[in-house]
Parts: C-alpha cells; sequence; structure tokens
C-alpha cells in the first residue's frame, strides 16, 4: 500500500482544483469588482466545483446506469434553475 | 443473489446497482428541494425590516473555515470509496473517520455561528432575510448532522463486517450524499456569504 495507491492522481486533482476555485470565488472580495461582474464568477466557480464532485468524486458516468443517471441529474437541475429563475423573475425582475 | 465479481463490491448485485441508482434520483429530488430555499432567499435577502443585513451579520473566517474544512472531508470520503475498492479495509476506516471529524467539526463552527447570529439580533423570526437565511443554511447543517450518525453507524458495521457487497454499497451511497452535500455548500459558500459581503 502506497501513497499512490491511496491518493490517486485524479482525486488529488479534484481536491486541488476545487480549492484554486473557492480561492478564485473569493477574490470577487478582495478586488473592486461591480455586483454583476462578481456573480459572473461566482456562477462559473461554483458549477465547475459542482461539476468536479459529480464526474471525479461521485463517479457518475461509472455504471450501465450512466444514462438514466445524467439525465436525472439534467432534469433535477433544470428544475431547482426554472426554480430559482422563475421565482426572481415573478418576485423581483418583473416589478423593476 | 448472483454476485458479479468483475464490478466494484457496490455494483456487485443488481439490487447493489438499483439502491445507487435509486439515490441518485433521491439527490435529484434533494436539488429541487434546495433549489426551493434558494429562490426563497434570493426573493428575501433585501427583505431585514428592523433586522441586520448580511452585511453586517457575515463574517469571513468562520464561513472559511466551514468551507474548507468541508471541501476537505468531501476529498477524504473519496479516499474512503478508493480505498474500500482496493480492499484496504484499514486504510477505508481512516479516511472514514477523518471524514467524520471533519463533519464534526463543519457543524461545531456553524453551531458557533448561528449562536453568533442570535446574539447579534438575527434570529429565525427577526425579518424575511433571518428566516429564509437560518432555514437554507439550517437545512443543510440538519442534512450534514444526519449524514455524521448516518457514516458513524456504516463506520461500525464495516468494522464489524469487513468489505462485502452490502457494506461497500451502504459506503458508496453515503458517499454519493456527502459530496452532495458539499456541492449545495459550494452554493451557499458563493450566494449567500461572498455575494451577501460583496
Amino acid at each position: 500500500m502506497s501513497f499512490k495507491e491511496l491518493f490517486p492522481a485524479k482525486h488529488l486533482t479534484g481536491f486541488i482544483s476545487s480549492l484554486l476555485l473557492t480561492v478564485v470565488a473569493l477574490s470577487v472580495l478582495f478586488f473592486d469588482v461591480s455586483m454583476k461582474t462578481g456573480v459572473v464568477i461566482l456562477l462559473i466557480t461554483a458549477f465547475m466545483q459542482a461539476g468536479i464532485q459529480l464526474v471525479m468524486f461521485m463517479h457518475a458516468g461509472e455504471s450501465e446506469d450512466r444514462a438514466s443517471i445524467y439525465t436525472h441529474t439534467y432534469y433535477a437541475l433544470f428544475i431547482a434553475l426554472v426554480t430559482v429563475l422563475g421565482t426572481l423573475l415573478t418576485m423581483i425582475w418583473g416589478y423593476k | 443473489m448472483k454476485i458479479d465479481h468483475s464490478v466494484p463490491k457496490e455494483y456487485a448485485t443488481e439490487e447493489n446497482r438499483l439502491k445507487i441508482f435509486g439515490f441518485w434520483i433521491f439527490i435529484g429530488a434533494e436539488v429541487a428541494l434546495f433549489g426551493t430555499l434558494f429562490a426563497t432567499f434570493f426573493t428575501l435577502v433585501d427583505h431585514t425590516a428592523t433586522g441586520p443585513t448580511g452585511k453586517e451579520i457575515f463574517e469571513l473566517p468562520p464561513v472559511l473555515i466551514e468551507t474548507f474544512v468541508l471541501l476537505t472531508s468531501s476529498f477524504t470520503i473519496g479516499l474512503t470509496v478508493h480505498a474500500m475498492r482496493m480492499g484496504y479495509k484499514k486504510a477505508m476506516l481512516t479516511f472514514f473517520a477523518i471524514t467524520a471529524v471533519l463533519g464534526a467539526v463543519f457543524l461545531s463552527v456553524e453551531i458557533y455561528e448561528f449562536t453568533t447570529y442570535v446574539h447579534e439580533g438575527a434570529g429565525l423570526q427577526t425579518s424575511a432575510f433571518t428566516s429564509s437565511l437560518l432555514t437554507l443554511l439550517g437545512t443543510h447543517g440538519a442534512h450534514v448532522t444526519l449524514g455524521l450518525f448516518w457514516g458513524i453507524f456504516i463506520m461500525i458495521q464495516v468494522a464489524k463486517r469487513g468489505i462485502n457487497p452490502e457494506t461497500a454499497n451502504k459506503t458508496f451511497i453515503f458517499s454519493l450524499y456527502w459530496h452532495f452535500l458539499d456541492v449545495i455548500w459550494i452554493f451557499i459558500f458563493s450566494f449567500v456569504y461572498l455575494k451577501g459581503m460583496m
């Protein structure tokens, strides 16, 4: 049992990239960016991190149910986005 | 029960494979649940009434500790499954225990955070903002609490019965749950705290 066996490159890469993305997200506090730019940066880093977890750590594509798992997860994501954006549209943006 | 040795133990029987698939369906429902909580929070975030705003109560250090602790625990539960697949029970349980300890650290910091909020006059009933904030954070925290106990029970089973198709399946499903909670936290960290402190 070696270090390489217990800490495979894939997991280390996933972990280090999630730490780096967190630092990038954090930078919105320390640089003078507008709210709009900040939110765009946060959207990119958050969804990239979610992707890392899903593909690298959760092994979403490794079994024969791969297609069903991805289809259902994208569907759930769609529902969540429609819920959030639809709520913002009807409760806030629609009145501006 | 037919055991297929060509795949990792957690997939070794049809029932195992379907349990993993079923858990992905459950995670989809959880995504929808947190979607509604985020929608509520984003709608009410500026409605602070006479209570404090996010900028006034959010503190970066505890939030950063929570974030790095949860990111690391997501990494160690990944290593748990990896060690499990190679049959290293001791390494598996060590990584599993580190995950549980990190989960407990996360919860301690979050409880500290919640008591600070209440002391600063930001309770569950203070304003629409604090209600939606604490409901969102609390639902995530309740999931972590459940996961902590769930994980401890699975560790005991692995320690007693070893790595077999049943315990491997439970461990793998737990790892899915734990990674999912990390994903939710990333969104809380980004769009509740960082956006709130901008």
